[in-house]
């Protein structure tokens, strides 16, 4: 990194006095002063609906910029009259089950349709590609038969109606990944495991699976916030008050508080701070992840 | 390899795999396809009708007008969204003292339920509660605009919207495409006497030309999924007046319980992915190779 700039002389030595670097160091500083300024607003309607959650519902509708009154009073109005831990209960149930169950069966067939020999190999490449494509289609062309196949299979009404769609729609991208990193999965390790003596069992589960450490990670967070935040599917599938995730019982926030906006904002708080506490201890994880496909290609 | 790969192996392995997404996926797509050729609503008998219902949507006025707000959506996105995030990208990946936690923060709406993201944003955006407009009212605007729920704006504050939640993502994938760049060249360009803005015109922008062209596809194929945003600031209304493609879908089939109109329109949706996935994949070959 160079420290000229426009007005600095054209050949400063990089380890020149602090003083023939100044303009840089101003421009630099102005640069800081926009990023900082920038990151705020981007960052302020969240912590307006913080700010708002510690009003009282006259200050939000007359004067929610005076902030001399904040008080505790909409948490324990939220927290008596809204059942959020049947919330968090029924999306922690949907998202480990579709998400621990959709990323061992799409392990396996990947390792089925990389690693193995068919006698067919037409019918390998024709069944990979029959996985993939279902990454072109948005999920919304599924909902409508979706809602009728539940309701003929008679799993409308239970987890299992919202689980499986949760599995297929995540299947194709478990498959890109997993076919992607087993086709580049060194034969020797394997040659090696069945010279040993390891069945298909021990070869998958116990010597190639472990070794896919980085990318089962990835699936799993982007699997996981799939599903936590999923709300198309939920609002089309779920009937039963007792069963609603977090995503559909924000959605209807609106219509349960109407006007008591202090109650609907500690509500919304008590959904968003552990969403943002949980990113940022995986941030670095998590922004992996979710740029993964397209940053590496 | 080849000995351990019997066909009842094979098949074990690949079946639950097969089985839940055929039925969950494929299926459906064909059920959708089917429908979308019937006269398919909640009352009375089904029957199939040719392409009547495609011929219904060129002269349906309610599908051309949230074609044209899916439009200003995303043109708002390739305005704003697109420069915004590489110009962040530019200033986070300079010598910021806390880039990195800036960079978080600034990512951090893209890991929000998009449920909850519109409901923060009718705070904000809300003609009456909304922040926006009790500043303006503080500052003595008589009559602030109706940033949402009105006649004209509503697609353009839900474009701001998106934005605001996809920015930090894009960024990211402007700074790791930035991080990319060869040192030398831009040492070279310096040497040279380049300004900054010089640097960034000549240098920069010419050699991210891949990573518009990704960031582009992500944002086209983001913009034609909008949901959650319309349903929680507008619901589409008034009078179907801010509704997009998938909303105004969502609406025809469950709300008018219209299933046959609203399966051709999800067709036309998933065709738009279609067109778009394969350009990205283009995109994806051509960076590959290169």
């Amino acid at each position: 990194m160079s420290t000229l700039s426009t007005t600095a002389p054209r050949l400063v030595r990089p380890d020149a006095p602090p003083s023939q670097r100044r303009p840089r160091r101003r421009r630099l500083g102005i640069a800081a002063i926009v990023a900082y300024l920038v990151t705020f607003v981007l960052i302020l309607p969240m912590a307006w609906v913080v700010l708002l959650s510690f009003q009282s519902n006259d200050n939000i509708l007359r004067d929610p910029l005076n902030f001399s009154h904040l008080s505790w009073a909409n948490y324990s109005t939220a927290m008596s009259t809204l059942n959020l831990m049947t919330m968090y209960k029924n999306t922690l149930i949907l998202a480990v089950v579709s998400v621990s169950v959709g990323v061992v069966i799409s392990f396996t067939a990947a390792y089925a349709l990389t690693r193995m020999v068919f006698r067919r190999p037409g019918l390998q490449k024709s069944l990979r590609f029959y996985f993939l494509a279902g990454l072109a289609i948005p999920v919304y062309i599924l909902l409508f038969p979706v809602y009728k196949l539940n309701i003929e299979l008679g799993l409308y009404g239970t987890y299992a109606a919202l689980i499986l769609p949760y599995i297929a729609t995540q299947l194709p991208f478990n498959m890109l990944l997993f076919t992607g990193f087993l086709a580049d999965f060194p034969g020797e390790i394997e040659e090696a495991a069945i010279i040993d003596g390891a069945g298909l069992f021990t070869l998958s589960w116990r010597v190639v699976f472990p070794l896919m450490r980085p990318v089962i990670a990835t699936l799993l967070i982007l699997n996981i916030i799939y599903v936590w935040n999923e709300f198309p599917f939920a609002v089309t599938l779920i009937n039963n008050p007792a069963m609603t995730t977090i995503s559909l019982g924000v959605s209807q926030f609106q219509g349960f508080w109407t006007v008591d906006y202090g109650a609907m904002m500690a509500s919304a708080t008590l959904v968003l701070l552990p969403q943002l506490a949980l990113y940022g201890i995986f941030q670095r994880y998590v922004v992996a992840g979710m740029t993964f496909g397209a940053v590496k290609g | 390899m080849k000995w351990l790969s019997t066909r009842r192996a094979l098949a074990l392995m690949i079946a639950p795999a097969f089985a839940v997404y055929s039925l969950y996926f494929a299926y459906p797509i064909g059920y959708s396809l089917y429908q979308s050729f019937t006269n398919a609503q909640a009352f009375g008998s089904t029957k199939l009708v040719g392409g009547k219902n495609y011929v219904q949507m060129v002269r349906d006025t309610l599908f051309w007008g949230s074609l044209r707000n899916t439009g200003i959506i995303l043109l708002v996105s390739l305005v704003i969204l697109l420069p915004g995030a590489f110009f962040l990208a530019h200033l986070l990946s300079g010598r910021v003292k806390g880039a990195g936690a800036l960079r978080a923060m600034v990512f951090a709406p893209n890991v929000i339920a998009p449920i909850l993201i519109g409901l923060i944003w009718v705070f904000i955006l809300d003609p009456h509660i909304g922040l926006v407009n009790s500043l303006l009212h503080t500052l003595g605007v008589q009559h602030p605009p109706v940033w949402i729920g009105g006649t004209t704006l509503s697609p353009w504050s839900i474009g701001v919207v998106y934005t605001w939640q996809t920015v930090g993502f894009i960024m990211t994938i402007f700074y790791a495409g930035i991080r990319m760049l060869p040192h030398d060249v831009m040492e070279a360009a310096s040497l040279d006497g380049a300004t900054g803005w010089q640097r960034l015109r000549y240098v920069t922008v010419p050699m991210l030309q891949e990573t518009f062209g990704i960031t582009t596809v992500l944002v086209v194929t983001g913009v034609f999924k909008i949901f959650e945003l319309v349903f929680q600031l507008t619901g589409g209304g008034p009078v179907h007046l801010s509704e997009t493609l998938v909303s105004y879908t969502y609406w025809m089939t469950f709300s008018n319980q219209k299933y046959g109109y609203g399966m051709a329109l999800a067709v036309v949706i998933s065709l738009l992915g279609v067109v778009v996935t394969v350009a990205q994949m283009a995109f994806m070959r051509r960076r590959r190779a290169s």
